[in-house]
Parts: structure tokens; sequence; C-alpha cells
């Protein structure tokens, strides 16, 4: 029989199964800049960065499996909203948190069910740059809303070093090309410090010995959501020979 | 188990039975056979579809119509449904934009959802499948629409342009394409056209351009459901291997004005 304290035994036995598995992810970094708003990640096979709707785009850590399935189910609802209702209903607050947030939540306490192993973070891009969004999505549930930058890593301390680091650096408004190489080098604290459980600060230098050394086995994927366009969709990845110059400077 | 196809019409179905919220595209409308719907809807008028060397220009006046009372001079029936489709309607107004919606949607959504972008054939059938869902409507009197779809086709490095009848059929025309009440009094004046000045698909923009204005010009004057180019003007939007732009309105003012100073009004 179950008693209260299996009940949060077995709770915090879940939490740390997937909190072990999501520690090796690859980090995922979102910054808002003057055209735009971004997410960079590594991949070393597959897609990492991908568009739910007009204004929304996706990345997440985890189960690819469980990914994929956060993902159609964004997509999902956010295209019969955009039909039944309008494309400017589709928000990313409507998205994470009322068409996700209680479905995982579910899966997570629910001893029957296998949890999602997943840690997710949306962009929602806006007219003025100043508006943009970003919510991070945990395996439990729990959502975050963000502005002007945010990250999701293997822990919580990468998420909170890399975030300090753009804290420190980023301008309020950034152009791209300063946010591609700050967002580089975030990346590269935030997978250190998620390797590195007993470090207090990982070091910028130590953060870009990382990424080099992780640009041997795996693939910058960037993806934008662009402000002004004159494509009918605002989404698309950056091809590789656009972030070469990028690349040359780590 | 349950797979995801991306077919957008299956999401709306299911989102219909699980919500019991009644989606308007699925489900036709109860009309009188004999009901006055000439009176009621209202009607877009003239679409043209012209190619140019690389790509289709699209031509539209603003005129929307009920019966005979003008609704609407602003109607805009030249409507991108992607970066590299566009589609130009005639005819019920509301019915048409509600399955360009749908099309909107379901071209994105399949992408989105499956990765990779829907291919030609599959849009076109996508367009042929909405039509068809719409016959008993167009039977009843209400909400018969005819699209006229123009692509660039990345395969054959090439423009093409597609119509259809009421019921789906799908028809690839070589040159040009035009549907509303003004195209049929100007049927022959493309087939004058194409004979005397060569193929549409061999000029360049700014001489089809020129062409589809006069034409829109001429179905003005002989049909009175034609809004023209005069008041306000005209639509123009095409697509080539780089997307779906539109004309900006300088460039159709000077055209419509060199018309009416001279050279071939």
């Amino acid at each position: 029989m179950l008693t209260p304290y299996d009940f949060q035994e077995n709770l915090q036995q879940r939490a740390q199964y997937i909190r072990n598995r999501l520690r090796a992810g690859s980090p995922v970094i979102g910054i808002s800049y003057d055209n735009g708003v971004l997410l960079l990640a590594l991949k070393r096979r597959g897609r990492k960065v991908y568009e739910i709707y007009d204004r929304l785009m996706f990345s997440a850590i985890g189960n690819q499996a469980d990914v994929e399935n956060l993902r159609l189910a964004a997509i999902d609802f956010a295209h019969q909203e955009g039909f039944v209702r309008s494309p400017d209903d589709v928000t990313i607050q409507r998205v994470v948190g009322f068409a996700l947030s209680p479905a995982l939540k579910k899966a997570f306490g629910d001893p029957l069910t296998t949890p999602f192993v997943a840690r997710a973070l949306f962009a929602e891009l806006h007219n003025q740059p100043e508006r943009d969004l970003f919510y991070t999505l945990n395996y439990d549930g729990e959502f975050m809303p963000y502005e002007r930058f945010a990250v999701i890593g293997g822990t919580q301390t990468a998420e909170e070093q890399a975030a300090r680091y753009l804290e420190a650096n980023l301008s309020s408004v950034p152009t791209f090309e300063t946010s591609v190489a700050w967002a580089l080098t975030a990346w590269g604290i935030a997978y250190e410090a998620a390797q590195q459980e007993d470090i207090d600060a990982v070091s910028e230098e130590a953060g870009r010995t990382r990424l080099r050394e992780m640009l041997n086995e795996a693939q910058v994927e960037l993806g934008v959501l662009e402000r002004q366009t004159l494509r009918e969709n605002r989404f698309r990845l950056i091809p590789q020979e656009q972030l070469e110059p990028f690349l040359r400077r780590v | 188990m349950w797979t995801q196809s991306g077919d957008f019409y299956e999401l709306l179905q299911r989102y219909q039975a699980q919500t019991g919220v009644r989606v308007p595209l699925l489900t036709p409308v109860d009309a009188p056979i004999d009901a006055p719907s000439a009176a009621l809807e209202v009607h877009g008028t003239t679409v043209i579809a012209l190619k140019f060397k690389g790509g289709v220009l699209n031509v539209g006046d603003r005129r929307a119509t009920a019966a005979n009372a003008v609704m609407y001079d602003r109607a805009d029936k030249i409507i991108p449904l992607d970066d590299y489709t566009l589609v130009a309607i005639a005819g019920a107004y509301g019915r048409a934009m509600e399955v360009v919606r749908y099309l909107r949607h379901s071209f994105k959504y399949y992408a989105r959802s499956q990765l990779q972008p829907m291919s030609l054939d599959g849009k076109l059938q996508e367009v042929s499948r909405a039509l068809s869902a719409n016959l008993p409507n167009a039977l009843g009197g209400i909400g018969l629409f005819l699209p006229i779809l123009s692509v660039y086709d990345p395969d054959q490095g090439r423009g093409r342009i597609f119509f259809y009848d009421v019921s789906g059929a799908r028809f690839e025309t070589p040159e040009y394409g035009a549907a509303g009440s003004g195209s049929e009094r100007i049927r022959g004046v493309f087939d004058y056209i194409t004979k005397t000045k060569g193929a549409f698909s061999e000029r360049p923009l700014e001489e089809v351009l020129r062409e589809a204005i006069l034409l829109l010009d001429i179905a003005a004057d002989l049909d009175a459901a034609t809004g023209g180019v005069d008041k306000v003007l005209p639509t123009a939007r095409y697509v080539t291997h780089e997307g779906v732009f539109e004309v900006p309105e300088s460039d159709i003012r000077a055209i419509v004005q060199s018309i009416r100073t001279g050279g071939n009004a």
C-alpha cells in the first residue's frame, strides 16, 4: 500500500532518474536580438531546433521520443487554435502553460506511467525586441518565463552559470553577430558546468576550450525567427557556411 | 498505435470530435437548393495569372459584389499560401477565404510536423480535396469559387499555373489562366497577345505586368462587376525561385498612368 512517505520517495526517485539522464544533454541558448530571436544548440545527429508556429520555435534536451511528443503536441495545439481562432491567439503562454504543462505534470506524478525525460525551451517573436519571450518547460510541468535570453542545460548550475555570463556581457538589444558569438561561449560554459559537478564558476576560457573540443564531434544548429522579412515563413535554420566565420573566431 | 501523418484535415476532425466545437469547413452549410444566394453572397470578380521569364505573375482587381451591389472595393484576391505558392480567387469570397486559411495551415502544418515541405503534387491534391469537400455547398448555390494556383516548381526550374473546376478537377495551363466574370469577356485577348507578341513565359516581368493591367482594364470596360484599375489600384504579386513578392503600388500606378496618358490605351 502507498503511504505519503512512499509517494514522496517515488517522486524523488523519478526526479533523480530524469536528472541523471538530462545531465548529458547538449544545452540550448536563446537570445533576443534586434532583428529576431535565435536558439543555438550543438547536435551530433538529427535536428535540435524546430519551428512550432509562425512566431514560435522550440528546442529541448532529453529523450528523443519524449522531445518529439512535446514538439508534435505543441504543433497540433498551435495549428488547431490558429485556424479555429486566429494566428494572433497562438501565444507561448497558451501553448506552454495550458497545452503542455498539465500533461507533463500528470505523467510525472502518475506512478504507473513513464515520466517525460525532457526539458524544453520555447521562444516567441514579437514586433519589438523588448517584448520577445522565452519559456522553459520542465519534465514535471513547471514552466518559467524569461525576457532577453534564456538557457536550458543538463543541470541547474549549468543554466545559472551560462545565464550569469550572458547577463554580464549582453547589451540590451544586441545585433545578430554579437548574439551568436555570446551564445557560443555561453553554450561552452553551460556544457562544461554540467560535466563538472563541484565547480563554482566556469571561466569564459574553460567554456571556449570545451566548445572547441565539442565542435570536433558535433555541429552547431542555429534557428532564427526573423522580425523583418519578405518571406512568408519567419523561421529558418542558418546554413553551415554562414556559421563558419563565427566558428573560426571561437 | 496512432501515427502523426501531418494531415491538417485529420487534426481538425479530431479537434471537432474531442471538443464538440463545430469547425465550419468540415460541415456543409444547410442551404435550401433554391436559395437566392447571388443576392446574399459576396463575390470576387476578375483575377489573371500570366507566366513571365522566371516565374508567374498574378493580378486581380479589388472589387467584391453581391448581385449588382458593389460590397467592397479593397478585396485582396491574390494570396500567398507559402513561399512558392500563390492563389488567385474568383467567386464566393467568404468560402474562398476560409479555404485559403485552411490551405495555409495545411501546408505549414505538414512542413512543420513532418520536417519536410509538402510536395507540389501533394499541395495541388490538397486544393482538390478542399474543393470537393465544398461541392455540396456549391451545388446548393452557396460558396462556389474557383482558384488559380501559381507555383514555382524547383524541380523543373520554372513557374507553373493550375486551375480547377468546382468538383476539384485540376488542369495545368501552359501560358496563362484567368477566372471570374471579367475573365470570360477577355478570353480571346490572351490568345491574340501570345500569337502576335510571343509566349508570356519568354517575356520579362515588366512587359507582362503591363499586359496584365491592360487586360484587367479591358475586362472592367466589358464587365460591370470588375473593378478596373483607376479608382483603387489592382493587386499584383509574383512568384519566382526566390519566393513570393508584391509589386509595389508605385510601379502599378506608373503603368496605369502611362496607359491613360497615351501609349496603348
